[in-house]
């Protein structure tokens, strides 16, 4: 049993044997080839091809048959002459027959992109051919080039373009610097076979499947990207085509990325939004449902851009609707959770601690933030911080975990008694009023006093294998009447109702990184020349 | 070499000439002429007769009409154009001096 090709020559058509297709395909090739510099060349062909079209059917009707095999191809060959006897009784004094201009620069070879030992476009392989050497050699020296700022990329698009691909026997066995001779022409099918059947062995044993995947997806894109640059028209259109395909291709790989680096390595990280509103339990397949939802479309926009620009067929009826039932269901399941992730923000919670203050010794009360951070058991462990550490660690990067939006605000107001008093009010949302609560309790913030000094968390800490559930804490420091405030440049942001900057300028000290504030009846009042603050505290305090 | 390129030359000359004469005869199909050019041992393969051919109606020697053929597409028939005829006549004159040249000068050697 054997595969059959339908071919059309010229308006007929004949049902032939593949390897008698291949025969006979490389044979009008090398024709064509043999008579392109002629000023006739599509009417010799095409008479040719009629010709040969004929033979085809009286050798059909004669024996009765349906099906040309590779014997009536040869026959019709050798009545019709090779390229070789064209040549001799060529009498159009065709130069030579090969009208590349590359050929026959250096001796006997002819420069041609392998198609037969190809891992992108061939171009390794044929300069390998070329110059007698293992294509490995090439390749590692492009494969090097490409580390000088990408020059190797460059030459082989470059030679890629301008190197043209061997496409019949004779372009390969000029390649390799074979004769043009029925003995060569038998030795490289021979050796076409031989590399077949080894390609097979070894796709079935050790093999590398994913550099050969690897291999047929470039390939596949280099190829389609080689008829555009073959053809002229639209060009424009194309190259605009091309910039948006490479784009999602790029998005493509990205999402690929990102998706292995969540499953595999879990490298998004806990506090990183958005993945910190997501329950641990859902985020699998959350991630997965996502990348479906938006992978598809990229990869449709891809293979449709393909088809216009190529005319290929690369979307089948079936891989279509495949790909929409995947899209549907990762659009589902991602609405599903993502329903579920929503539901946990319904209702919001709150409860408030009251903490009374020290009375400061003059009086003062300078507003800090927090440089340190205390460390949890986790942390420490991570750290590789010793128990009985005896030193600080001081948090020097503003940003620390600032990914989140701010959760912490200070309100100053007139206390009641004669003692400073903080309110924290901390605050959540959750699916119910428990949950809501249980989140706010789920939560750390620390405070500290040192007599004058109030130092103040940046923000509300989570306490870990909590999701983000927009936990909030406002503060309320209450301050006796008369009492300063001394506020510097870092807690500012966090300070609500004092204006930092009216109050520098009235002191005329725009210079100077903090400013002090009053309390009176009507509330906190910028405070103008009157408080002399010892720089000495101030240096301290620092 | 040189002989080589001396038969080519004489070879492609002659060839020209049968053709011409063959077609002369009647409206005449490729493979029928290549079918009598083989028989004379001109030409061995079909293939450099297209080139000819196509290049002989070019120069306007030939004409050639399309047939329906009951096996496969419609062939090509030559017949030779008014001008043509011209030509193989001049060419028959050619032929028979050669003839005489040729003779004169070898039957001397024998």
């Amino acid at each position: 049993m054997n595969k059959t090709i339908i071919i059309n020559i010229n308006g007929i058509v004949f049902h032939i044997e593949e390897d008698a297709y291949e025969v006979l395909k490389s044979y009008i090739t090398d024709v064509k080839r043999h008579f392109l510099n002629s000023a006739d060349s599509l009417e010799i062909t095409t008479d040719i091809e009629n010709r040969i079209a004929e033979m085809f059917s009286e050798m059909l009707s004669r024996e009765n048959r349906q099906v040309i095999v590779e014997a009536d191809v040869k026959a019709v060959v050798n009545q019709m002459g090779t390229v070789e006897d064209f040549e001799h009784a060529d009498e159009d004094a065709i130069p030579n027959p090969h009208i590349n201009p590359f050929e026959h620069i250096g001796g006997t070879r002819a420069l041609f992109r392998d198609p037969d030992d190809h891992l992108v476009g061939g171009v390794c392989a044929g300069l390998g051919n070329y110059f007698n050497l293992s294509p490995v050699w090439m390749r590692l020296v492009f494969a090097l080039l490409m580390a000088f700022a990408g020059t190797g990329f460059v030459l082989y698009i470059i030679l890629w373009i301008v190197i043209p691909k061997a496409q019949s026997r004779a372009d390969r066995m000029a390649m390799k610097g074979q004769k043009l001779t029925l003995q060569g022409f038998k030795d490289n099918l021979e050796e076409e076979m031989s590399a077949v059947k080894d390609r097979m062995e070894s796709l079935k044993g050790e093999a590398k499947p994913f550099l050969y995947r690897l291999r047929d997806f470039i390939s596949e894109l280099f190829y389609h990207t080689g008829r555009f640059f073959g053809t002229t028209g639209k060009l424009l259109v194309k190259i605009f085509a091309i910039f948006i395909l490479i784009d999602c291709f790029l998005l493509a790989i990205t999402m690929i990325v990102i998706l292995a680096m969540i499953l595999f390595w879990n490298t998004a990280p806990d506090g990183m939004f958005p993945f910190s509103i997501v329950d641990n339990e859902y985020f699998g397949w959350i991630s997965v449902s996502i990348f479906g939802a938006l992978f598809i479309p990229v990869l449709a926009i891809i293979l449709l851009i393909l088809k216009a620009i190529f005319n290929t067929e690369s979307i089948t009826r079936s891989s279509a609707m495949v790909m929409l039932t995947v899209w549907l269901f990762a659009l589902g399941t991602g609405m599903y959770y993502g329903t579920k992730v929503a539901k946990g923000f319904r209702s919001v919670a709150s409860f408030t601690q009251t903490a009374p203050l020290l009375n400061s010794s003059n009086n003062t009360y300078y507003l800090k933030l927090n440089d340190i951070k205390y460390l949890t058991g986790e942390d420490s462990a991570r750290l590789d911080i010793k128990p009985g550490f005896k030193g600080t660690i001081n948090i020097d990067d503003e940003d620390f975990e600032m990914n989140e939006p701010q959760n912490m605000d200070i309100t100053i107001e007139k206390s009641d008694v004669a003692s400073p008093v903080l309110v924290q009010t901390y605050r959540a949302k959750g699916n119910s009023y428990q949950n809501a609560l249980y989140n706010a309790r789920g939560t750390r913030y620390q405070f500290t006093q040192q007599d004058s000094i109030l130092k103040f968390d940046r923000k509300l800490e989570r306490i870990s294998g909590t999701s983000w559930h927009d936990q909030e804490i406002h503060l309320v420091l209450k301050v006796p009447l008369n009492a300063v405030v001394v506020i510097d440049d870092e807690i500012n942001r966090y300070v609500y109702g004092v204006d930092l900057y009216r109050c520098k300028e009235d002191n005329k000290k725009d210079d100077q990184n903090w400013a002090a504030f009053k309390m009176t009846a009507n509330g906190l009042e910028c405070k103008v020349d009157t408080l002399v603050i010892k720089t000495d505290t101030l240096n301290r305090v620092k | 070499m040189i002989a080589e390129n001396t038969q080519t030359q004489m070879r492609k000359g002659i060839l020209e000439y049968c053709i011409l004469s063959i077609i002369a005869r009647d409206e005449t199909y490729a493979s029928d002429i290549i079918a009598e050019l083989k028989k004379a041992q001109l030409l061995v393969v079909e293939g450099t007769l297209y080139p000819l051919l196509t290049r002989l109606k070019n120069n306007g020697l030939l004409n050639y009409n399309w047939v329906e053929s009951t096996s496969g597409p419609p062939r090509k028939y030559y017949a030779l154009s008014d001008e043509g005829r011209k030509v193989l006549e001049q060419l028959d004159t050619t032929w028979h001096e050669l003839v005489f040249a040729v003779h004169t000068a070898i039957g001397k050697n024998n």
